[in-house]
Protein backbone atom coordinates (compact mmCIF):
# COMPACT_ATOMS: atom_id res chain seq x y z
CA UNK A 1 0.00 0.00 0.00
CA UNK A 2 1.44 3.25 -1.31
CA UNK A 3 0.82 6.90 -0.36
CA UNK A 4 1.34 9.72 -2.51
CA UNK A 5 2.41 12.54 -0.86
CA UNK A 6 3.35 16.02 -1.67
CA UNK A 7 5.01 19.12 -0.17
CA UNK A 8 5.09 22.31 -2.74
CA UNK A 9 5.50 25.68 -3.13
CA UNK A 10 4.34 26.98 -6.39
CA UNK A 11 4.41 30.75 -7.45
CA UNK A 12 3.00 32.69 -10.90
CA UNK A 13 2.52 36.08 -10.98
CA UNK A 14 0.44 36.74 -7.56
CA UNK A 15 -0.95 33.60 -6.84
CA UNK A 16 1.11 31.42 -4.44
CA UNK A 17 0.32 27.99 -4.02
CA UNK A 18 1.92 26.19 -0.66
CA UNK A 19 0.48 22.87 0.56
CA UNK A 20 1.81 19.73 2.18
CA UNK A 21 -0.63 16.91 2.04
CA UNK A 22 -0.74 12.42 1.98
CA UNK A 23 -3.42 11.09 0.35
CA UNK A 24 -3.72 6.94 1.72
CA UNK A 25 -3.92 3.89 -0.74
CA UNK A 26 -6.93 3.08 0.54
CA UNK A 27 -9.24 5.99 0.62
CA UNK A 28 -10.47 9.07 -1.23
CA UNK A 29 -8.95 12.10 -0.51
CA UNK A 30 -11.03 14.85 -1.69
CA UNK A 31 -9.96 18.63 -2.65
CA UNK A 32 -12.58 21.51 -2.01
CA UNK A 33 -12.43 24.86 -2.46
CA UNK A 34 -13.51 27.92 -4.77
CA UNK A 35 -12.23 27.89 -8.13
CA UNK A 36 -8.91 30.01 -8.22
CA UNK A 37 -7.65 28.34 -5.01
CA UNK A 38 -4.81 26.13 -6.21
CA UNK A 39 -6.54 22.69 -6.17
CA UNK A 40 -6.20 21.79 -9.92
CA UNK A 41 -2.97 23.09 -9.99
CA UNK A 42 -1.69 20.73 -7.02
CA UNK A 43 -3.27 18.05 -8.94
CA UNK A 44 -1.17 19.26 -11.84
CA UNK A 45 2.02 18.85 -9.80
CA UNK A 46 1.01 15.78 -8.65
CA UNK A 47 0.47 14.51 -12.53
CA UNK A 48 4.23 16.21 -13.39
CA UNK A 49 2.27 18.42 -15.62
CA UNK A 50 3.77 21.49 -14.25
CA UNK A 51 6.84 21.74 -11.55
CA UNK A 52 6.99 23.14 -8.37
CA UNK A 53 9.21 26.17 -7.36
CA UNK A 54 10.00 24.25 -4.51
CA UNK A 55 9.34 20.88 -2.57
CA UNK A 56 9.31 17.26 -3.01
CA UNK A 57 6.49 14.97 -4.39
CA UNK A 58 6.74 10.83 -4.40
CA UNK A 59 4.36 8.05 -4.00
CA UNK A 60 5.35 5.58 -1.29
CA UNK A 61 9.67 4.84 -0.92
CA UNK A 62 9.35 6.50 -4.73
CA UNK A 63 10.36 10.06 -5.25
CA UNK A 64 8.50 12.16 -7.96
CA UNK A 65 10.52 15.39 -7.98
CA UNK A 66 12.52 17.13 -5.54
CA UNK A 67 13.77 20.28 -6.51
CA UNK A 68 16.57 20.27 -4.31
CA UNK A 69 17.89 17.52 -5.70
CA UNK A 70 16.80 17.94 -9.36
CA UNK A 71 14.82 15.00 -9.68
CA UNK A 72 11.51 15.01 -11.89
CA UNK A 73 10.03 12.06 -12.98
CA UNK A 74 7.97 12.98 -15.88
CA UNK A 75 4.47 12.18 -16.29
CA UNK A 76 4.53 9.36 -18.40
CA UNK A 77 6.87 7.77 -16.15
CA UNK A 78 4.54 8.16 -12.89
CA UNK A 79 1.32 5.88 -13.94
CA UNK A 80 -1.05 8.80 -12.87
CA UNK A 81 -4.53 7.74 -14.26
CA UNK A 82 -5.82 11.53 -14.50
CA UNK A 83 -9.65 12.72 -15.67
CA UNK A 84 -9.45 15.60 -16.72
CA UNK A 85 -11.98 18.38 -16.28
CA UNK A 86 -13.55 18.81 -19.82
CA UNK A 87 -12.81 14.95 -20.12
CA UNK A 88 -9.62 15.91 -23.14
CA UNK A 89 -10.78 12.84 -25.16
CA UNK A 90 -8.92 12.12 -28.30
CA UNK A 91 -11.24 13.80 -30.90
CA UNK A 92 -10.30 11.56 -33.80
CA UNK A 93 -10.59 8.18 -31.81
CA UNK A 94 -13.23 5.70 -31.17
CA UNK A 95 -14.60 5.28 -27.83
CA UNK A 96 -12.25 1.99 -27.60
CA UNK A 97 -8.99 3.58 -28.80
CA UNK A 98 -9.53 6.43 -26.13
CA UNK A 99 -9.77 3.28 -23.68
CA UNK A 100 -7.04 1.49 -24.55
CA UNK A 101 -4.75 4.57 -25.70
CA UNK A 102 -2.76 3.82 -22.58
CA UNK A 103 -2.67 0.18 -22.37
CA UNK A 104 0.09 -1.89 -23.42
CA UNK A 105 -0.63 -3.71 -26.69
CA UNK A 106 -1.30 -7.42 -25.55
CA UNK A 107 -3.48 -6.52 -22.58
CA UNK A 108 -5.17 -3.93 -24.94
CA UNK A 109 -8.27 -6.12 -25.84
CA UNK A 110 -9.09 -7.38 -22.58
CA UNK A 111 -8.58 -4.27 -20.64
CA UNK A 112 -10.87 -2.15 -23.28
CA UNK A 113 -13.63 -4.84 -23.04
CA UNK A 114 -13.27 -5.17 -19.10
CA UNK A 115 -13.86 -1.64 -18.42
CA UNK A 116 -16.32 -0.48 -21.09
CA UNK A 117 -18.65 -3.31 -19.99
CA UNK A 118 -17.29 -1.78 -15.58
CA UNK A 119 -19.12 1.57 -17.14
CA UNK A 120 -21.90 0.01 -19.63
CA UNK A 121 -19.91 1.42 -22.34
CA UNK A 122 -19.92 -1.74 -24.18
CA UNK A 123 -22.61 -0.42 -26.86
CA UNK A 124 -20.67 2.69 -27.52
CA UNK A 125 -17.12 1.21 -28.41
CA UNK A 126 -16.84 2.37 -31.83
CA UNK A 127 -18.53 6.01 -31.58
CA UNK A 128 -16.25 8.78 -31.81
CA UNK A 129 -16.37 11.38 -28.87
CA UNK A 130 -18.58 13.77 -30.47
CA UNK A 131 -21.23 11.50 -30.60
CA UNK A 132 -21.71 10.85 -26.78
CA UNK A 133 -23.61 12.41 -23.92
CA UNK A 134 -21.97 14.33 -21.87
CA UNK A 135 -22.40 11.28 -19.26
CA UNK A 136 -21.37 9.15 -21.59
CA UNK A 137 -17.75 11.22 -22.39
CA UNK A 138 -16.91 11.42 -18.43
CA UNK A 139 -17.27 7.72 -17.94
CA UNK A 140 -15.08 7.26 -21.24
CA UNK A 141 -12.66 9.70 -19.82
CA UNK A 142 -12.49 7.62 -16.39
CA UNK A 143 -12.71 4.17 -18.05
CA UNK A 144 -9.71 5.79 -20.00
CA UNK A 145 -7.95 6.58 -16.67
CA UNK A 146 -8.00 3.14 -15.17
CA UNK A 147 -7.78 1.22 -17.87
CA UNK A 148 -4.05 1.90 -17.73
CA UNK A 149 -3.92 0.05 -13.84
CA UNK A 150 -2.62 3.87 -12.88
CA UNK A 151 -1.20 4.14 -8.91
CA UNK A 152 -2.90 7.04 -8.37
CA UNK A 153 -6.19 8.42 -9.78
CA UNK A 154 -6.33 11.90 -9.89
CA UNK A 155 -9.96 13.87 -10.57
CA UNK A 156 -10.29 17.34 -11.74
CA UNK A 157 -13.95 18.25 -11.57
CA UNK A 158 -14.74 14.97 -12.45
CA UNK A 159 -18.80 16.04 -12.45
CA UNK A 160 -18.59 19.46 -13.42
CA UNK A 161 -19.61 19.19 -17.29
CA UNK A 162 -22.20 16.96 -16.73
CA UNK A 163 -26.14 17.48 -16.06
CA UNK A 164 -27.33 17.65 -12.51
CA UNK A 165 -29.67 15.53 -13.20
CA UNK A 166 -26.98 12.81 -14.32
CA UNK A 167 -24.20 13.82 -11.42
CA UNK A 168 -25.81 11.59 -8.78
CA UNK A 169 -26.10 8.61 -10.74
CA UNK A 170 -22.15 8.99 -12.24
CA UNK A 171 -21.11 9.42 -8.46
CA UNK A 172 -22.49 6.62 -7.36
CA UNK A 173 -20.91 4.67 -9.87
CA UNK A 174 -17.54 6.25 -9.50
CA UNK A 175 -17.83 5.33 -5.46
CA UNK A 176 -18.63 1.75 -6.62
CA UNK A 177 -15.63 1.86 -8.85
CA UNK A 178 -13.52 3.55 -6.34
CA UNK A 179 -14.16 1.02 -3.20
CA UNK A 180 -12.17 -1.69 -4.57
CA UNK A 181 -9.18 -0.31 -5.91
CA UNK A 182 -6.29 -0.01 -3.41
CA UNK A 183 -4.71 3.40 -4.91
CA UNK A 184 -4.86 7.11 -3.72
CA UNK A 185 -7.04 8.74 -5.23
CA UNK A 186 -7.24 12.50 -5.25
CA UNK A 187 -10.19 14.36 -6.11
CA UNK A 188 -10.77 18.20 -6.95
CA UNK A 189 -14.06 19.84 -6.62
CA UNK A 190 -16.19 22.56 -5.10
CA UNK A 191 -18.62 20.56 -5.17
CA UNK A 192 -20.03 19.44 -1.17
CA UNK A 193 -22.09 17.08 -2.84
CA UNK A 194 -19.43 15.12 -4.18
CA UNK A 195 -17.33 14.91 -1.68
CA UNK A 196 -20.00 14.07 0.90
CA UNK A 197 -20.36 11.29 -1.89
CA UNK A 198 -17.13 10.04 -2.59
CA UNK A 199 -14.57 11.36 -0.09
CA UNK A 200 -13.18 9.88 2.82
CA UNK A 201 -10.48 12.53 4.20
CA UNK A 202 -10.80 16.14 3.48
CA UNK A 203 -8.86 18.96 2.48
CA UNK A 204 -10.43 22.53 2.41
CA UNK A 205 -8.20 24.92 -0.21
CA UNK A 206 -8.45 28.24 -0.15
CA UNK A 207 -6.10 30.74 -1.76
CA UNK A 208 -3.39 28.83 -2.71
CA UNK A 209 -3.41 27.66 1.04
CA UNK A 210 -4.52 23.78 2.28
CA UNK A 211 -6.31 25.52 5.15
CA UNK A 212 -7.25 21.92 6.90
CA UNK A 213 -6.73 18.23 5.94
CA UNK A 214 -8.48 15.15 8.26
CA UNK A 215 -11.12 12.59 8.49
CA UNK A 216 -14.45 14.12 6.22
CA UNK A 217 -16.42 14.27 9.81
CA UNK A 218 -14.30 15.76 11.55
CA UNK A 219 -13.35 18.31 9.12
CA UNK A 220 -17.30 19.19 8.29
CA UNK A 221 -17.60 19.49 11.93
CA UNK A 222 -14.49 21.88 12.98
CA UNK A 223 -13.45 23.74 9.28
CA UNK A 224 -10.83 25.24 11.55
CA UNK A 225 -10.94 28.52 9.65
CA UNK A 226 -13.59 30.98 8.74
CA UNK A 227 -12.16 30.68 4.67
CA UNK A 228 -12.81 26.94 5.25
CA UNK A 229 -15.96 27.06 7.12
CA UNK A 230 -17.29 29.10 4.26
CA UNK A 231 -15.94 27.09 1.21
CA UNK A 232 -18.30 24.19 3.41
CA UNK A 233 -21.23 25.98 3.48
CA UNK A 234 -21.20 27.83 7.12
CA UNK A 235 -23.20 30.92 6.88
CA UNK A 236 -22.62 31.96 10.21
CA UNK A 237 -19.25 33.60 12.18
CA UNK A 238 -20.02 35.86 15.27
CA UNK A 239 -16.83 38.09 15.81
CA UNK A 240 -14.32 37.61 18.88
CA UNK A 241 -13.08 40.77 20.54
CA UNK A 242 -11.60 39.47 23.60
CA UNK A 243 -10.44 35.97 24.75
CA UNK A 244 -9.39 35.12 28.42
CA UNK A 245 -9.65 30.97 29.14
CA UNK A 246 -13.16 29.99 28.58
CA UNK A 247 -14.79 33.52 28.17
CA UNK A 248 -14.93 34.55 24.84
CA UNK A 249 -16.80 38.56 24.36
CA UNK A 250 -18.08 40.03 20.97
CA UNK A 251 -20.58 42.51 19.91
CA UNK A 252 -23.15 40.02 20.46
CA UNK A 253 -22.46 39.93 24.12
CA UNK A 254 -19.54 37.40 26.45
CA UNK A 255 -20.11 33.79 26.71
CA UNK A 256 -18.33 30.60 28.80
CA UNK A 257 -17.78 27.94 26.82
CA UNK A 258 -16.74 24.36 27.78
CA UNK A 259 -12.89 24.51 26.99
CA UNK A 260 -10.32 26.89 27.41
CA UNK A 261 -10.47 29.11 23.61
CA UNK A 262 -6.96 29.85 22.18
CA UNK A 263 -5.94 33.23 22.21
CA UNK A 264 -5.77 34.18 17.90
CA UNK A 265 -9.17 32.88 17.62
CA UNK A 266 -11.14 35.69 15.41
CA UNK A 267 -14.44 34.05 15.18
CA UNK A 268 -17.29 31.53 16.39
CA UNK A 269 -18.55 29.73 13.94
CA UNK A 270 -21.67 27.43 14.19
CA UNK A 271 -23.83 25.74 11.47
CA UNK A 272 -27.26 26.88 10.95
CA UNK A 273 -28.91 23.44 11.48
CA UNK A 274 -27.58 23.80 15.00
CA UNK A 275 -29.15 27.21 15.99
CA UNK A 276 -32.05 27.31 18.15
CA UNK A 277 -35.40 29.08 18.26
CA UNK A 278 -37.02 30.76 21.23
CA UNK A 279 -39.25 33.41 22.81
CA UNK A 280 -37.90 36.17 21.90
CA UNK A 281 -38.10 37.05 25.84
CA UNK A 282 -35.97 34.20 26.92
CA UNK A 283 -32.22 33.43 26.62
CA UNK A 284 -29.88 33.86 24.17
CA UNK A 285 -29.54 36.59 21.25
CA UNK A 286 -32.15 38.81 20.06
CA UNK A 287 -33.52 39.53 16.41
CA UNK A 288 -35.69 40.20 13.96
CA UNK A 289 -36.32 37.58 11.35
CA UNK A 290 -36.16 39.26 7.93
CA UNK A 291 -37.15 36.69 5.21
CA UNK A 292 -37.82 32.77 5.39
CA UNK A 293 -36.25 30.63 2.56
CA UNK A 294 -37.30 27.16 1.44
CA UNK A 295 -34.49 24.80 1.08
CA UNK A 296 -36.44 21.52 0.38
CA UNK A 297 -35.59 19.61 3.99
CA UNK A 298 -35.38 22.22 5.79
CA UNK A 299 -36.19 26.29 6.14
CA UNK A 300 -34.04 28.55 6.72
CA UNK A 301 -34.53 32.30 8.60
CA UNK A 302 -32.55 35.10 8.03
CA UNK A 303 -32.22 37.21 11.35
CA UNK A 304 -31.02 40.26 11.96
CA UNK A 305 -29.80 40.50 15.57
CA UNK A 306 -29.71 43.51 17.93
CA UNK A 307 -26.00 44.16 17.46
CA UNK A 308 -26.66 44.50 13.67
CA UNK A 309 -25.14 40.87 13.09
CA UNK A 310 -26.89 38.60 10.61
CA UNK A 311 -27.73 34.96 11.54
CA UNK A 312 -29.15 32.11 8.94
CA UNK A 313 -31.07 29.47 11.31
CA UNK A 314 -31.58 26.20 9.51
CA UNK A 315 -35.25 24.32 10.89
CA UNK A 316 -36.39 20.88 9.85
CA UNK A 317 -39.36 22.07 6.95
CA UNK A 318 -42.71 20.62 9.36
CA UNK A 319 -41.27 22.75 12.32
CA UNK A 320 -43.59 25.68 13.34
CA UNK A 321 -41.63 28.51 12.56
CA UNK A 322 -42.36 32.34 13.41
CA UNK A 323 -43.63 34.63 10.68
CA UNK A 324 -40.98 37.24 8.90
CA UNK A 325 -40.73 40.18 10.27
CA UNK A 326 -41.43 38.85 13.91
CA UNK A 327 -39.32 39.41 16.46
CA UNK A 328 -37.69 35.88 17.62
CA UNK A 329 -34.90 34.69 20.52
CA UNK A 330 -32.19 32.36 19.32
CA UNK A 331 -30.08 30.09 21.39
CA UNK A 332 -26.28 29.73 20.58
CA UNK A 333 -25.98 25.76 21.92
CA UNK A 334 -22.13 25.70 23.61
CA UNK A 335 -21.17 22.24 22.42
CA UNK A 336 -21.98 23.07 18.46
CA UNK A 337 -19.46 26.45 18.92
CA UNK A 338 -16.37 26.39 16.91
CA UNK A 339 -13.75 28.90 17.40
CA UNK A 340 -12.36 29.86 14.02
CA UNK A 341 -8.76 31.35 13.58
CA UNK A 342 -9.10 33.91 10.66
CA UNK A 343 -6.61 31.96 8.62
CA UNK A 344 -3.48 29.51 7.80
CA UNK A 345 -0.24 30.95 8.97
CA UNK A 346 3.06 31.22 7.42
CA UNK A 347 4.90 28.07 6.44
CA UNK A 348 5.04 25.96 7.88
CA UNK A 349 1.20 26.23 7.58
CA UNK A 350 -0.89 25.48 11.04
CA UNK A 351 -2.94 22.53 10.88
CA UNK A 352 -6.03 22.46 12.09
CA UNK A 353 -6.49 20.51 15.36
CA UNK A 354 -7.99 17.74 13.41
CA UNK A 355 -5.23 17.13 11.14
CA UNK A 356 -2.62 16.94 13.97
CA UNK A 357 -4.58 13.76 15.47
CA UNK A 358 -5.29 12.01 12.23
CA UNK A 359 -1.39 12.19 10.70
CA UNK A 360 -0.39 10.58 13.71
CA UNK A 361 -2.86 7.70 13.05
CA UNK A 362 -1.86 7.33 9.54
CA UNK A 363 2.11 6.87 10.25
CA UNK B 1 0.26 23.59 -79.32
CA UNK B 2 1.53 20.24 -81.04
CA UNK B 3 4.85 19.51 -79.77
CA UNK B 4 4.56 21.77 -76.17
CA UNK B 5 7.67 20.71 -74.33
CA UNK B 6 6.34 19.58 -71.14
CA UNK B 7 10.27 19.79 -69.46
CA UNK B 8 9.13 22.43 -67.82
CA UNK B 9 5.88 21.64 -66.29
CA UNK B 10 7.64 17.86 -64.83
CA UNK B 11 10.79 20.53 -63.50
CA UNK B 12 8.24 22.96 -62.08
CA UNK B 13 5.73 19.71 -60.54
CA UNK B 14 9.17 18.04 -59.24
CA UNK B 15 10.41 21.79 -57.37
CA UNK B 16 7.22 21.99 -55.94
CA UNK B 17 6.97 18.12 -54.10
CA UNK B 18 10.29 18.58 -53.23
CA UNK B 19 9.88 21.87 -51.67
CA UNK B 20 6.71 20.74 -49.90
CA UNK B 21 8.40 17.41 -48.49
CA UNK B 22 11.68 20.06 -46.96
CA UNK B 23 9.20 22.43 -45.63
CA UNK B 24 7.01 19.51 -43.63
CA UNK B 25 10.65 18.36 -42.04
CA UNK B 26 11.27 22.08 -41.12
CA UNK B 27 8.11 23.43 -41.24
CA UNK B 28 6.44 20.65 -38.13
CA UNK B 29 8.93 21.29 -35.58
CA UNK B 30 9.08 25.01 -36.04
CA UNK B 31 5.12 25.57 -35.89
CA UNK B 32 4.47 23.05 -32.93
CA UNK B 33 7.38 25.18 -31.38
CA UNK B 34 5.72 28.53 -32.45
CA UNK B 35 2.26 27.62 -31.29
CA UNK B 36 3.54 26.24 -27.51
CA UNK B 37 6.53 28.33 -26.53
CA UNK B 38 6.39 31.38 -24.22
CA UNK B 39 9.44 32.68 -25.38
CA UNK B 40 10.63 36.35 -25.57
CA UNK B 41 12.12 35.37 -28.84
CA UNK B 42 8.77 34.23 -30.44
CA UNK B 43 7.84 37.27 -31.73
CA UNK B 44 11.12 37.30 -34.00
CA UNK B 45 11.15 34.05 -35.21
CA UNK B 46 7.27 34.91 -36.57
CA UNK B 47 8.58 37.93 -38.24
CA UNK B 48 11.20 36.43 -40.00
CA UNK B 49 9.23 33.41 -41.19
CA UNK B 50 6.61 35.79 -42.26
CA UNK B 51 9.10 38.02 -44.21
CA UNK B 52 8.54 36.24 -47.85
CA UNK B 53 5.36 37.10 -47.37
CA UNK B 54 5.98 40.82 -47.58
CA UNK B 55 8.83 40.71 -49.14
CA UNK B 56 8.96 41.60 -52.91
CA UNK B 57 9.80 38.13 -54.60
CA UNK B 58 13.02 39.55 -55.90
CA UNK B 59 14.39 41.44 -53.26
CA UNK B 60 13.80 37.43 -51.41
CA UNK B 61 15.58 35.91 -54.44
CA UNK B 62 18.52 39.16 -54.62
CA UNK B 63 19.92 38.31 -51.25
CA UNK B 64 19.39 34.65 -51.48
CA UNK B 65 21.58 34.94 -54.99
CA UNK B 66 24.29 36.91 -52.90
CA UNK B 67 24.33 33.93 -50.75
CA UNK B 68 24.27 31.15 -52.69
CA UNK B 69 26.11 32.67 -56.04
CA UNK B 70 29.75 31.32 -56.45
CA UNK B 71 31.21 34.46 -53.94
CA UNK B 72 28.09 34.01 -51.46
CA UNK B 73 29.36 31.91 -48.05
CA UNK B 74 26.78 28.84 -48.51
CA UNK B 75 27.38 29.29 -52.35
CA UNK B 76 31.52 29.07 -51.58
CA UNK B 77 30.58 26.21 -49.38
CA UNK B 78 28.54 24.22 -51.72
CA UNK B 79 31.51 24.78 -54.28
CA UNK B 80 34.36 23.37 -51.98
CA UNK B 81 31.64 20.02 -51.05
CA UNK B 82 30.35 19.03 -54.67
CA UNK B 83 32.76 21.04 -56.65
CA UNK B 84 29.13 22.73 -58.47
CA UNK B 85 28.03 26.09 -58.21
CA UNK B 86 24.71 26.62 -56.23
CA UNK B 87 23.12 29.28 -57.85
CA UNK B 88 21.80 28.57 -61.45
CA UNK B 89 20.85 24.82 -60.20
CA UNK B 90 17.89 22.73 -59.25
CA UNK B 91 18.94 22.31 -55.92
CA UNK B 92 19.49 26.58 -55.23
CA UNK B 93 16.42 25.90 -56.94
CA UNK B 94 14.91 24.13 -54.12
CA UNK B 95 16.83 25.90 -51.18
CA UNK B 96 14.97 29.13 -52.55
CA UNK B 97 11.57 28.22 -52.94
CA UNK B 98 11.88 26.29 -49.71
CA UNK B 99 12.74 30.20 -48.15
CA UNK B 100 9.77 31.60 -50.43
CA UNK B 101 7.04 29.43 -49.15
CA UNK B 102 8.21 28.95 -45.72
CA UNK B 103 5.34 31.10 -44.07
CA UNK B 104 2.58 29.02 -46.74
CA UNK B 105 3.48 26.03 -44.41
CA UNK B 106 4.39 27.34 -41.55
CA UNK B 107 0.92 29.19 -41.02
CA UNK B 108 -1.27 26.98 -41.22
CA UNK B 109 0.60 24.51 -38.86
CA UNK B 110 0.94 26.90 -36.23
CA UNK B 111 -2.56 28.16 -36.34
CA UNK B 112 -3.96 24.21 -36.13
CA UNK B 113 -1.78 23.47 -33.20
CA UNK B 114 -2.26 26.44 -31.34
CA UNK B 115 -6.04 25.69 -31.85
CA UNK B 116 -5.60 22.01 -30.79
CA UNK B 117 -6.94 21.03 -27.01
CA UNK B 118 -3.77 20.72 -25.02
CA UNK B 119 -4.97 18.68 -22.63
CA UNK B 120 -5.31 16.18 -24.65
CA UNK B 121 -1.56 16.32 -25.43
CA UNK B 122 -1.06 16.39 -21.27
CA UNK B 123 -3.80 13.15 -21.56
CA UNK B 124 -1.64 11.06 -23.89
CA UNK B 125 1.65 11.81 -21.60
CA UNK B 126 -0.33 10.66 -18.83
CA UNK B 127 -1.35 7.35 -20.36
CA UNK B 128 1.86 7.05 -20.92
CA UNK B 129 3.20 8.06 -24.29
CA UNK B 130 5.99 9.75 -25.43
CA UNK B 131 6.31 12.96 -26.62
CA UNK B 132 7.77 11.88 -30.23
CA UNK B 133 4.24 9.47 -30.06
CA UNK B 134 1.93 12.22 -28.27
CA UNK B 135 3.26 14.14 -31.64
CA UNK B 136 2.35 11.69 -34.35
CA UNK B 137 -0.71 9.71 -32.55
CA UNK B 138 -2.60 12.37 -30.68
CA UNK B 139 -1.43 15.93 -32.47
CA UNK B 140 -1.11 15.16 -36.09
CA UNK B 141 -4.42 13.68 -36.63
CA UNK B 142 -6.19 16.58 -34.88
CA UNK B 143 -4.34 19.09 -36.81
CA UNK B 144 -5.06 16.99 -40.18
CA UNK B 145 -6.58 19.84 -42.16
CA UNK B 146 -3.83 22.14 -41.03
CA UNK B 147 -1.39 20.10 -42.41
CA UNK B 148 -3.29 19.41 -45.62
CA UNK B 149 -3.71 23.06 -45.95
CA UNK B 150 -0.12 23.45 -45.33
CA UNK B 151 0.71 20.94 -48.13
CA UNK B 152 -1.41 22.44 -50.52
CA UNK B 153 -0.82 26.17 -50.20
CA UNK B 154 3.18 25.55 -50.03
CA UNK B 155 3.15 23.66 -53.44
CA UNK B 156 0.51 25.85 -55.00
CA UNK B 157 2.47 28.80 -54.20
CA UNK B 158 6.10 27.22 -55.48
CA UNK B 159 4.34 26.34 -58.54
CA UNK B 160 3.42 30.04 -58.96
CA UNK B 161 7.29 31.17 -58.08
CA UNK B 162 8.69 33.50 -60.53
CA UNK B 163 10.92 36.20 -58.83
CA UNK B 164 12.84 34.10 -57.01
CA UNK B 165 13.29 31.23 -59.90
CA UNK B 166 14.21 34.06 -62.09
CA UNK B 167 17.11 35.44 -59.70
CA UNK B 168 18.20 32.23 -58.42
CA UNK B 169 17.37 30.01 -61.06
CA UNK B 170 18.13 31.50 -64.03
CA UNK B 171 16.43 29.91 -67.27
CA UNK B 172 18.29 26.73 -68.21
CA UNK B 173 15.83 24.72 -69.44
CA UNK B 174 15.62 21.18 -67.88
CA UNK B 175 17.52 22.50 -65.00
CA UNK B 176 15.88 25.25 -63.55
CA UNK B 177 13.26 26.90 -66.63
CA UNK B 178 9.59 26.45 -64.53
CA UNK B 179 7.04 27.10 -66.14
CA UNK B 180 6.36 30.36 -65.03
CA UNK B 181 9.45 31.31 -66.52
CA UNK B 182 8.50 29.67 -69.96
CA UNK B 183 5.92 31.83 -70.09
CA UNK B 184 7.17 35.15 -69.72
CA UNK B 185 10.34 33.80 -72.07
CA UNK B 186 7.36 32.15 -74.90
CA UNK B 187 5.52 36.00 -73.88
CA UNK B 188 9.12 37.80 -74.50
CA UNK B 189 9.37 36.07 -77.79
CA UNK B 190 5.33 36.92 -78.91
CA UNK B 191 5.02 32.99 -79.16
CA UNK B 192 1.31 33.66 -77.41
CA UNK B 193 0.04 30.10 -78.32
CA UNK B 194 2.85 28.32 -76.22
CA UNK B 195 2.77 30.65 -73.60
CA UNK B 196 -1.33 29.59 -73.07
CA UNK B 197 -0.67 26.48 -73.17
CA UNK B 198 1.35 26.58 -69.87
CA UNK B 199 -0.36 29.11 -68.08
CA UNK B 200 -3.24 26.77 -69.17
CA UNK B 201 -1.79 24.15 -67.71
CA UNK B 202 -0.98 25.40 -64.50
CA UNK B 203 -4.44 26.73 -64.07
CA UNK B 204 -5.74 23.51 -64.45
CA UNK B 205 -3.49 21.93 -62.15
CA UNK B 206 -3.91 24.83 -59.48
CA UNK B 207 -7.57 24.50 -59.53
CA UNK B 208 -7.41 20.85 -59.66
CA UNK B 209 -5.37 21.10 -56.25
CA UNK B 210 -7.54 23.29 -54.61
CA UNK B 211 -10.65 21.95 -54.96
CA UNK B 212 -9.14 18.16 -54.22
CA UNK B 213 -8.43 20.18 -50.74
CA UNK B 214 -11.36 21.89 -50.07
CA UNK B 215 -13.41 18.39 -51.07
CA UNK B 216 -11.47 16.54 -48.42
CA UNK B 217 -11.89 19.64 -45.97
CA UNK B 218 -15.21 18.90 -46.46
CA UNK B 219 -15.67 15.50 -45.90
CA UNK B 220 -13.62 16.28 -42.90
CA UNK B 221 -16.25 19.19 -41.32
CA UNK B 222 -18.76 15.99 -42.04
CA UNK B 223 -16.90 13.94 -39.35
CA UNK B 224 -16.54 16.56 -36.63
Amino acid sequence: MTTLWMDVAWRRGAFALQAALRARPDEVTALLGPSGSGKSSLLRLAAGLARPDEGRIGLGEKLWLDRAAGVFVPPQRRGVGMVFQDYALFPHRSVAANVGFGVARRQRRVQVAVWLRRLGLAHLADRLPHQLSGGERQRVALARALAMEPQVLLLDEPFSAVDPRLRQALRELLAEVLAETGRPTLLVSHDLDDVRYLADTVGVMVAGRLHCLGPRAAVFDDPGTREAAEVLGWRNFLPVEGVAGCEVVGPWGRLRLPEPVPADVAWLGVRGERLRLGSPRGEGLKGRVLRITDLGAVRELSCRLDCGLMLHVRRPWDEPLPVAGSEVGIQLPLPALRPLRVKVGGRPHRPCSVVGEWQAKGR
Amino acid sequence: MAGLDLAPLWLTVKLAALTVVLLFVVGLPLAWWLARTSSRWRPLVEAVTALPLVLPPVVLGFYLLLLLGAEGPLGQWWMAFTGRPLAFSFTGLVIASCLYSLPFVVQPLQTAFSQLDRRTVEAAWTLGASRFKTFFTVVLPQARSGVLTAAVLGFAHTLGEFGVALMVGGNIPGETQVVSIAIYEHVEALAYDQANAYALLLLGVSLLVLWLVYGIQRRDQGLR
